[in-house]
């Protein structure tokens, strides 16, 4: 029995992917397992790319330009779009077993913290990095947004692992339902 | 091999990963962290030498050796666990043995990647065709490992020896 959700129609959702033809897409022989190959194969671009641009802000990794290794961040970019567009597949097939998911709400929140967290770099600590020799060590407010970046982007690995431990009805997570 | 897998599965590693509620989640966690930096860094390796931000040394790639050496053994450590709690799904799925072999191969052209090129960039000299043909390799096969993971949940047989 869902409940009384004044946001998400957990049931209009399914019914739009029944005709838009994605409930049959994901449920035929090999759907499910091919999107979760590329759900985890953009996450590995994503780290690959992103993950090793932070190791180098952060300054664990020297000798590399950070400015000429930013070219790898469309390639993680790249990973993104793969990844969540995976995911909107998952969600839109069967939407009751996220959207009420405490593992899946809190993969969410720190997705949303991610995108500020990037947002807030490229519009202060990002300018100062173009003047950086590859041994130079960045300054203290990128290496925190690097850490932040990484950290935030490990978390929403760990939360979307744990998805299939805290199904709902078993687990239920509804804050905004009447 | 049956009744070595059945033995596997009464060992009290194996029952914690069975029956305690966190351990097999914990051990998924490890291990996704663990093929993110293992694959991650491998994929750059190979984006590098293909020639994507080329205004970068090459060679000094090799300073994300250690995430990758790291990421191989949470995986490896994770992954024996993971095992230890379904020895007979793994063991007894040739997807298994693809997975393994894609990632091996694909590490041990990095390596060769890195006594091949990175020497030769690091006296200023153009990165071999043959590397990038090595470097568009190893990608297929990272992707073959993640393909293979995957792969796991859905092609087993059987769960245990007892199914």
């Amino acid at each position: 029995m869902l409940p009384e959700d004044p946001i998400f129609d957990a049931v209009g959702i399914m019914v739009w992917g029944l005709d838009v033809g994605i409930y049959d897409l994901m449920y035929s022989a090999w759907g499910w397992t091919i999107a979760e190959i590329v759900h985890f194969t953009g996450l590995c671009l994503l780290i690959g790319t992103v993950g090793m641009y932070d190791l180098r802000m952060m300054g664990l990794v020297r000798g590399l330009s950070l400015a000429a290794l930013h070219r790898l961040v469309p390639f993680g970019v790249l990973g993104f779009v793969l990844s969540a567009s995976t995911g909107f597949l998952f969600v839109v097939s069967t939407p009751d077993q996220y959207l009420y998911n405490p593992a899946w709400q809190t993969k969410m929140g720190l997705l949303a913290l991610a995108g500020l967290n990037m947002v807030l770099f490229y519009l202060t600590a990002s300018r100062r990095l173009k003047v950086l020799g590859p041994d130079d060590m960045p300054p203290l407010a990128a290496r925190l947004f690097a850490g932040a970046s990484l950290t935030l982007w490990l978390g929403v690995i760990a939360a979307g692992r744990v998805i299939t431990a805290f199904r709902p009805p078993a687990w239920f997570w509804c804050a905004w339902c009447a | 091999m049956i009744d070595a897998l059945a033995w596997i599965e009464q060992t009290r590693l194996s029952l914690f990963v069975r029956e305690d509620f966190y351990a097999y989640f914990v051990l998924l966690i490890f291990h996704a962290w663990g093929m993110a930096f293992l694959v991650g860094g491998g994929i750059a390796v190979s984006l590098r030498v293909l020639g994507v931000a080329s205004g970068t040394r090459l060679e000094r790639f090799r300073g994300f050796f250690p995430v990758m050496w790291l990421g191989a053994t949470l995986a490896a450590v994770s992954g024996l666990g993971l095992l230890a709690g379904y020895p007979a799904k793994a063991l007894t799925n040739w997807v298994f043995a693809l997975k393994f072999a894609c990632l091996v191969a694909a590490a041990l052209l990095v390596r060769q990647m890195a006594r091949g090129a990175f020497p030769r960039a690091a006296r200023g000299e153009a990165i071999p065709a043959r590397a990038r043909v090595m470097a568009a390799a190893a990608l297929l096969l990272w992707l073959g490992g993640v393909a293979g993971g995957k792969m796991l949940l859905y092609t087993n047989t059987m769960l245990l020896t007892t199914d």
